[in-house]
């Protein structure tokens, strides 16, 4: 009798147990329900309406008045071009401050990160204005015409990229001994140039990556700058269409969905690859 | 010419000196290890050797061309480091290479010397792997060929056993040592490790707070040392304040105890008192065998340590340990009990530093 009693008094403490797990379980799988339906639902939605273009029909009649409309290409593809050269001058003043603060100035770092974050703190109109009075007189006069307006709406998407590209850097630039990686190259006879190029950015492809993309989700649908520099991009040709057509809006939303869950994908895709590497490297 | 001299090298972080006036000189193919507690400056001293850190005083000349301010990636200096510092992004092979290609070697030369190199440190299986499909050991060896891989006039090793497994510290030690005298490299060597340092060394830099505490070749820095922190530093040693009873026939007196010691006492007058040191395995029972000295003790502990067997004893009022070979026939003594042990002349070591007139020394 004794001996039996043992295992029936361990099976209901571990009964006892795994009740609080389950509860918690119950809690997760409702939170995760919720947060999935405030998400996907006005996505559906969208997507729903965005079929509806045809009478009585469903279709993709939408997406190809879309893709028909001669502005919706040349605002596209100009807001590509914003983004990638916005990514551009990003990590080349992003990378290598992040790699110096990290190996020589490591009390810089608050002020540093204080920095990149402006961008979060001033609202984009107060941002616009602000940069509009100052680049709208000599000696730096930038909105005079077109193409200068996109330089200088390219220099604040890249402003704007920072507190996303400076963490992902230096989150990447933590992950791996910088200093000694550094001083093995520099024993082997590797100048700065060499070292940043050959040892530090290969090893920050994936922070590199998620800096970038993250950037090209945020520039190709920005608004309230472009309008304000009356540039021809995505964003202001998005708000235009919301004004005059009633189905191509919807389209849009999802197209500029499809893009950013794409790029967030390639993020993932490339993360998984590298962890082995970065991590082995220690 | 020494092939490698630090003159009067000093360095400094804000106030503090973690280098203070250190002088070396290093002959070509020769491996010298700095050895010292966490601290002392030995990392330091590697650095500014490696270009990695100025000296704020003194100069380092290398072949007899001054090298001071030369930035590290012109010292052609192979580094090794504890952490292994290999480039995960590239294979075995390449991070071999990598120095070969920095410095533009043809694409033929730099496969071939890859391919030696490999091939010296045993890893022809794992030229395409990645660092982090090695082990440790493996790591240290990629590492090591990248640093000769670029024949470098000096090989400086920071620590590299350290993060390693004992016995695989061992064997890559051995082979590292092998190497070295293979391919005639002057070689640096920084460890807080007096078993590695012993081991492996033509001579030891003992480094203590900054400073230079003795210079010398293994068997000098274990059987001679200078200083109390060398001898208490490398191997286990006893130490007691001895009174000079008669300085030209070297007797000395620890708590009424007579002790004699082959050691000079130039300079030193009839009731000085001095600091001496004895090592443990220099003791032996005198039933055994009979030394110069012969000193009752009384037995306060024992302790086996695997081969060896540690006594503890009070000779006076001192407190003081002996080593003895373990095996199976070895009768000790009862925990208690007076013994006589003995031990010779030149067991008995007297530290300079300390030295003193008519007082107790300072330590």
């Amino acid at each position: 009798m004794t001996v039996s009693a043992a295992p029936t008094q361990a099976t209901v403490k571990s009964e006892t147990a795994r009740a609080p797990v389950r509860k918690n379980r119950f809690w997760s799988w409702l939170i995760f329900v919720v947060g999935a339906l405030y998400f996907l639902v006005p996505l559906a939605a969208t997507f729903y309406w965005s079929l509806r273009a045809e009478k009585d029909k469903f279709g993709f009649e939408a997406y190809r008045r879309l893709f028909a409309d001669t502005n919706f290409l040349p605002s596209f593809s100009e807001s590509i071009v914003n983004a990638i050269a916005a990514i551009l001058i990003s990590l080349l003043i992003i990378v290598p401050t992040a790699y110096w603060v990290t190996l020589r100035l490591p009390k810089l770092r608050p002020v540093i990160e204080f920095i990149t974050l402006l961008p979060f703190v001033i609202p984009a109109v107060v941002l616009v204005f602000g940069l509009i009075r100052l680049y709208s007189r000599p000696p730096l006069l930038l909105t005079a015409t077109y193409d200068s307006s996109r330089i200088l709406l390219v220099c604040v998407y890249a402003a704007l990229s920072f507190p996303y590209m400076f963490r992902a850097v230096d989150n990447g630039l933590r992950a791996m001994d910088v200093r000694t990686l550094t001083e093995a190259a520099q024993s082997l006879g590797a100048s700065w140039p060499t070292i940043l190029f050959r040892v530090i950015f290969p090893n920050l492809r994936v922070a590199l990556l998620s800096g970038a993309l993250l950037t090209f989700a945020i520039v190709i649908g920005e608004l309230t700058i472009a309008l304000f520099m009356a540039q021809h991009t995505l964003g202001p040709y998005m708000a235009n269409l919301t004004r005059s057509k009633v189905y191509e809006p919807s389209a849009m939303a999802i197209v500029a969905f499809a893009i950013t869950w794409a790029a967030m994908g390639i993020i993932q895709l490339i993360g998984r690859g590298q962890q082995g590497q970065i991590a082995g490297g220690h | 010419m020494a092939y490698l001299t630090l003159s009067n090298i000093s360095k400094q972080f804000g106030d503090t000196y973690a280098v203070q006036d250190f002088n070396l000189d290093v002959e070509k193919g020769e491996f010298v290890s700095f050895l010292g507690p966490s601290g002392c400056g030995k990392t330091t001293t590697l650095r500014m050797i490696a270009g990695f850190e100025t000296p704020t005083d003194g100069a380092i000349a290398l072949g007899g061309a001054d090298i001071t301010n030369k930035p590290p990636n012109q010292r052609k200096m192979g580094m090794i480091f504890q952490s292994y510092a290999l480039f995960p992004n590239m294979t075995v092979a390449q991070n071999i290479g990598f120095g070969l290609r920095v410095r533009k070697d043809s694409k033929a030369d730099i496969q071939e010397r890859v391919r030696e190199m490999i091939s010296l440190v045993n890893l022809e299986k794992h030229a395409e792997k990645y660092p982090y499909q090695l082990s440790g050991g493996q790591q240290q060896r990629v590492s090591l060929a990248r640093a000769l891989a670029i024949r470098p006039d000096v090989l400086l090793l920071d620590e590299p056993l350290s993060a390693l497994d004992a016995k695989i510290r061992v064997s890559l030690r051995a082979q590292i040592r092998e190497i070295q005298r293979k391919l005639g490299i002057t070689a640096i060597f920084v460890t807080h490790d007096q078993e590695e340092a012993l081991s492996i060394s033509d001579r030891i830099v003992v480094m203590y707070d900054g400073n230079v505490e003795q210079v010398g070749t293994p068997f000098e820095i274990y059987n001679f040392p200078t200083t109390t922190f060398v001898a208490n530093f490398v191997g286990s040693l006893n130490t007691a304040v001895a009174e000079v009873t008669d300085p030209a026939k070297g007797l000395l007196s620890v708590n009424g105890v007579q002790f004699s010691s082959a050691a000079k006492m130039d300079g030193l007058q009839k009731g000085d008192n001095v600091r001496i040191a004895i090592r443990p395995e220099r003791f032996s029972f005198a039933s055994e065998v009979r030394k110069a000295n012969v000193v009752d003790c009384r037995i306060e502990n024992i302790t086996f340590l695997g081969s060896v067997v540690r006594v503890h004893m009070l000779i006076g009022n001192s407190s003081f340990t002996m080593d003895t070979f373990n095996y199976p026939s070895l009768e000790l003594p009862r925990i208690g009990a007076t013994e006589q042990v003995t031990c010779s002349r030149e067991a008995v070591l007297l530290l300079e530093e300390v030295r003193a007139n008519g007082h107790e020394p300072k330590l």
